[in-house]
């Protein structure tokens, strides 16, 4: 016990069982609150298959313990009998049992979601019932999922383009076996949950404004950048010639590997002095000629891409050492890629497919360079003119700014909290405010 | 019957008297001496109580009965005895399955069996029994054809296999047999000269056995072909689609085969709402008792809709004041929908009552068991792919009906999910060049926004997937009318009915919900279904109609 009002940190995954972006930002950000924020944090995972075997730990509970820390709670849920569709599990014993019984023993003040995939959006309504309504609850929009039944992609399954207009007919286009109907009550129902939401928190404004779009109240949806611990930044050789890219991320259609190794081929048929490192993951989980493809343009590349394949995180400084550019190819929006915000702790510039997220991050002549997405002319050109240009990479280099520190979001969000249980509440806060500490840098398995 | 006719009889030591055989035994004697009333007097009691110290009879074994006495007399006698026995067992319910089989062994000692007929191109006459399909105790649809190239036909009976006896003509529908006909190398018979015929036919009493059904012929020259039966169909899910698949061969809900059409599918979802009594009911909360309104939603198939409903309801607290009736049309997922629901209260905490059907009985039935355990002072019939666009839309409906003196039902808007029109009130229409009269939509298509949609007015009707009425209006109707198959048409007719009663229909466009039609029901025949509404409804309602539309004016600005 410490006295400070609590929050509640929900997040589908746990970093140390499986590694991913959302997951990893909601665990440094629970850790960054608990070594020096106003708030005393639960951390809430959510584990199980298809990520753990088990589906259950103990009997007649569907919590265990994390690493002895009696703040973070693995919580069990089955994907057996998931609606995927509507997101929301078909039995509702975890929501309506397990969870009202952690939720009435821990009475957090404030809850904070990151992502509520595999709990279903109903936990939303189990928080209002057994929290009540003096609890403000903030749920940061990490993904599309909501709005787009493929996983959130926002790419039409019919012609694998971008997609920024949903609608019952359109879904139906892209999923012929859900009727339009369908899709309809699914949007009705997801937002009836997330009209519980308080404040929901978007990571790129370009993100904000689909959601909005979609329906989300616009006076409800701030956008505010992940926070990002403070990283030693990797070395920087001194070197004639800017010429070498490296890719970090999934190998999937959506981060547009393919695109970028066929620029390369480009690049190789035109003799120019470049070289790419690719680094990824999850091959094994792509479909058929999507692996065909990648395989085939690695064969025809040979002479300047050299796949990596799987690496770990903590080697990411030596990743970039090798590097001068970062490139960002994916065909779809994203949101705010993580690894543009790696790439700008080390220092190196970013070239980036010319929509969502990433455009919003990347400024074009300015830190970083802009291709047309899914054109691969128009990506080899970019970087022709990336590694030929003299100066260029110091010029974009010197203009990058410095990722948004997790120690000022951590402020930010404190104040949010703060004022939202404030509007929740006429009682004030007991808590005086803390003052503002250093965070330092934590690394997680 | 006279006390000195049971004198007569010998007498014999008490025994078990099997009530057929005393019944007979006694009467047969009345048979014989000619006696008019002795047909009636005793057999009822007799059948339902026996008392052998009345009925001392020789016999106590009906078929040593049937041998001794009966078999010797004459033919016109024994079918005397048949009738008679047609007669008695309609009145008497007893052991049916036991008095249909004796009635069987009956009518197979007396009966006199016709020549069978051999279907051959050299024979005149040739005929066939296709079909018989039960759709109650006493009542069939049967098919079959019949050939007579030496004399028109003067008898079409059918015998069932208790011996109760049903003439066809001159009644029956007549279809064309192509086929039979250029067997025997005779030109097409068209029209009432058909050699295929088919129908509905009811029997004197109750026919409980599947096999033994004859055909009988006879020609005017007294030529008589018997031919045997097939067994009986009792599925009546399949007798319904034969029944309405036959509706193919005509064009015109005038046509007379709806006089057979519709008194077996009427038979077949009287049946049908019978068995679909309520089974169970189960209430999750505080479920409010004479509320202003009881909103009544049968389930079907989609019981996930619950969810979905309650996810809208939870935001709207007039659903948590009013009583909010679920009925589960389809049996089969009742221990599901018990799993789920105790669930989804606990999750939304809005209180609403489950009523389960023993059978599926159709919307109609489900609407009318559903508003027979409903307590508010107004009905709301919702369907379960409705969704509210917005709270307070229940509240707005009971205030409007409130202030009309007239009014019997009245709709809200409903929208597609694309937010066109999916309803904006009902108007009747016949097809171009004429026919039956056809439910159309007003604007269905249009946005939601069309001024002539916004109208509150008086419409010919309104849709039941949104409909309020009072609840005690409801119940002196009967509620809404199973006749129809498979929730078409139910609306309409129950709008014509207040009609007829001086009751107004209204549709009030500020109220907007979302129909997400078409997904809880997945129609096999849907044309044949709904050509059957079509003509039924125009077939009871024609002139109520006419007068509708001429009064029904179209808001200005729209044509």
């Amino acid at each position: 016990m410490t006295g400070k009002p609590k929050i509640l940190y929900v997040s589908h995954n746990h970093p140390t069982i499986r590694p991913g972006g959302a997951e990893a930002y909601a665990y440094e950000l629970y850790r960054a609150v608990r070594d020096g924020g106003e708030f005393e944090p639960l951390f809430l995972a959510r584990t199980g298959p298809p990520v753990s075997i088990a589906s259950r730990y103990h009997e007649g509970t569907l919590l265990t313990g994390v690493n002895e820390d009696p703040n973070q709670y693995f919580f069990y849920t089955d994907t057996l009998e998931y609606d995927w569709l509507n997101g929301t599990p078909r039995g509702k014993a975890a929501l309506i049992k397990y969870l009202r019984e952690f939720l009435e023993a821990q009475r957090p003040d404030v809850v904070h979601l990151q992502h509520t995939l595999f709990f279903g959006y109903d936990l939303l309504r189990e928080l209002r019932n057994t929290l009540g309504d003096g609890v403000p609850i903030v749920y940061t929009l990490h993904e599309f999922l909501p709005i787009c039944h493929r996983n959130g992609q926002l790419v039409r399954t019919t012609t694998e383009k971008p997609c920024r207009e949903e609608s019952p007919r359109r879904c139906h286009e892209c999923f012929p076996e859900v009727s339009p109907q369908e899709f309809f009550m699914r949007k009705r129902f997801i937002q009836s949950h997330m009209s519980l939401v308080d404040r929901f928190i978007a990571p790129s404004a370009f993100l904000r404004d689909r959601f909005v779009d979609w329906g989300l109240p616009a006076d409800k949806v701030v956008t505010e950048e992940y926070g990002r611990l403070p990283v030693a930044p990797a070395e920087t050789r001194d070197r004639r010639k800017r010429n070498r890219l490296v890719f970090i991320g999934q190998l999937s259609y959506f981060k547009g590997v393919n695109v970028l190794l066929q620029a390369m081929k480009r690049l190789q048929e035109d003799e120019v002095d470049v070289h790419l490192s690719v680094y990824g993951a999850n091959l094994e989980l792509q479909p058929d000629d999507f692996r065909g493809e990648f395989a085939e343009l690695l064969e025809a590349t040979k002479k300047t891409v050299t796949f990596e394949g799987e690496f770990n995180h903590d080697d990411l400084p030596t990743i970039m050492a090798d590097a001068d550019w970062v490139v960002v190819p994916s065909v779809w929006w994203e949101n705010s890629p993580l690894v543009i915000q790696e790439a700008g702790q080390h220092g190196r510039p970013v070239i980036a497919s010319d929509i969502g997220g990433m455009a919003e991050k990347v400024h074009d002549g300015v830190s970083g360079l802009h291709f047309r997405a899914a054109d691969p002319a128009s990506l080899a050109e970019t970087i022709s003119r990336a590694v030929g240009t003299r100066k260029l990479w110091d010029e974009l280099r010197a203009r990058i700014e410095p990722p948004y520190a997790m120690d000022e979001h951590v402020r930010s969000l404190t104040r949010q909290y703060k004022e939202l249980l404030a509007s929740r509440s006429d009682e004030e806060l007991v808590t005086p405010p803390a003052p503002a500490t250093e965070i330092e840098s934590v690394r997680y398995a | 019957m006279p006390e000195t006719e049971l004198e007569r009889m010998p007498t014999m030591a008490e025994t078990t008297v099997e009530p057929l055989a005393a019944l007979l035994a006694a009467d047969v004697v009345a048979v014989h001496l000619g006696s008019e009333e002795g047909a009636h007097g005793l057999e009822i009691s007799i059948l339902a109580e026996p008392a052998p110290e009345q009925l001392r009879s020789q016999c106590v074994d009906l078929r040593a009965l049937l041998r001794e006495r009966l078999a010797s007399l004459a033919a016109d006698e024994r079918l005397g005895v048949m009738a008679l026995l047609d007669e008695v067992a309609a009145a008497e319910p007893g052991d049916a399955v036991s008095l249909s089989a004796s009635r069987a062994l009956v009518r197979e000692a007396l009966r006199d069996p016709l020549p069978t007929s051999v279907v051959e191109r050299d024979e005149p006459q040739g005929l066939h029994f296709d079909s018989v399909h039960a759709l109650a105790e006493d009542a069939f649809y049967v098919r079959g054809w019949a050939r007579d190239g030496q004399a028109p036909l003067r008898r079409l009976t059918v015998v069932s296999p208790e011996g109760s006896r049903v003439e066809l003509l001159p009644g029956i529908y007549r279809e064309p047999r192509p086929d039979v006909d250029s067997f025997y190398e005779e030109p097409a018979r068209t029209g009432a000269e058909g050699t295929g015929f088919l129908g509905y036919c009811e029997t004197g009493s109750p026919s409980l056995l599947s096999t033994g059904w004859i055909l009988e012929t006879e020609n005017a020259l007294g030529v008589g072909r018997e031919f045997p039966g097939p067994q009986v169909s009792r599925d009546l899910l399949a007798a319904r689609a034969a029944v309405l698949s036959d509706l193919h061969k005509e064009r015109d809900w005038e046509t007379p085969l709806m006089d057979h059409v519709v008194p077996a599918v009427s038979r077949i979802q009287r049946r049908l709402e019978e068995r679909a009594e309520i089974e169970e009911t189960w209430d999750f909360g505080e479920v409010p008792g004479n509320p202003e309104t009881s909103v009544v939603v049968p389930l079907y198939g989609r019981i996930d809709f619950l969810e979905h409903q309650l996810a809208q309801f939870v935001h709207d607290p007039e659903l948590r004041e009013s009583e909010l009736i679920y009925v589960l049309d389809s049996p089969e997922l009742a221990s599901a929908l018990r799993a789920s629901a105790g669930q989804l209260f606990e999750l939304y905490g809005v209180p609403f009552r489950v009523v389960v059907l023993a059978e599926n009985g159709g919307y109609s039935v489900a609407n009318n068991r559903g508003a027979s355990v409903a307590t508010g002072r107004r009905l709301l019939l919702l369907n379960s792919d409705v969704l509210p666009a917005a709270p307070g839309w229940l509240g707005r409906m009971s205030a409007f009906y409130a202030e009309q003196d007239s009014i019997g039902a009245l709709g809200p808007k409903l929208l597609f999910e694309d937010d066109t029109l999916q309803h904006a009130g009902i108007k009747f229409q016949r097809p171009p060049g004429g026919g039956a009269w056809e439910n159309e939509h007003y604007f269905k298509g249009l946005h939601r926004d069309l001024p002539a949609a916004n109208v509150t007015r008086r419409v010919p009707a309104v849709s039941g997937a949104c409909l309020m009425i009072d609840r005690e209006l409801f119940a002196e109707l009967d509620g809404l009318r199973g006749m129809y198959v498979q929730g078409d048409y139910e609306d309409t007719d129950l709008c014509l009915r207040l009609r007829q009663q001086g009751r107004e229909t209204w549709y009030l466009p500020e109220v907007e919900l979302y129909h997400l039609e078409g997904q809880s029901y997945a129609l096999e025949n849907r044309t044949a279904l709904s050509r059957y509404n079509v003509w039924l409804h125009t077939r009871l309602w024609d002139e109520e109609i006419a007068a509708a539309m001429a009064e029904t004016e179209l808001p200005a600005g729209s044509s």
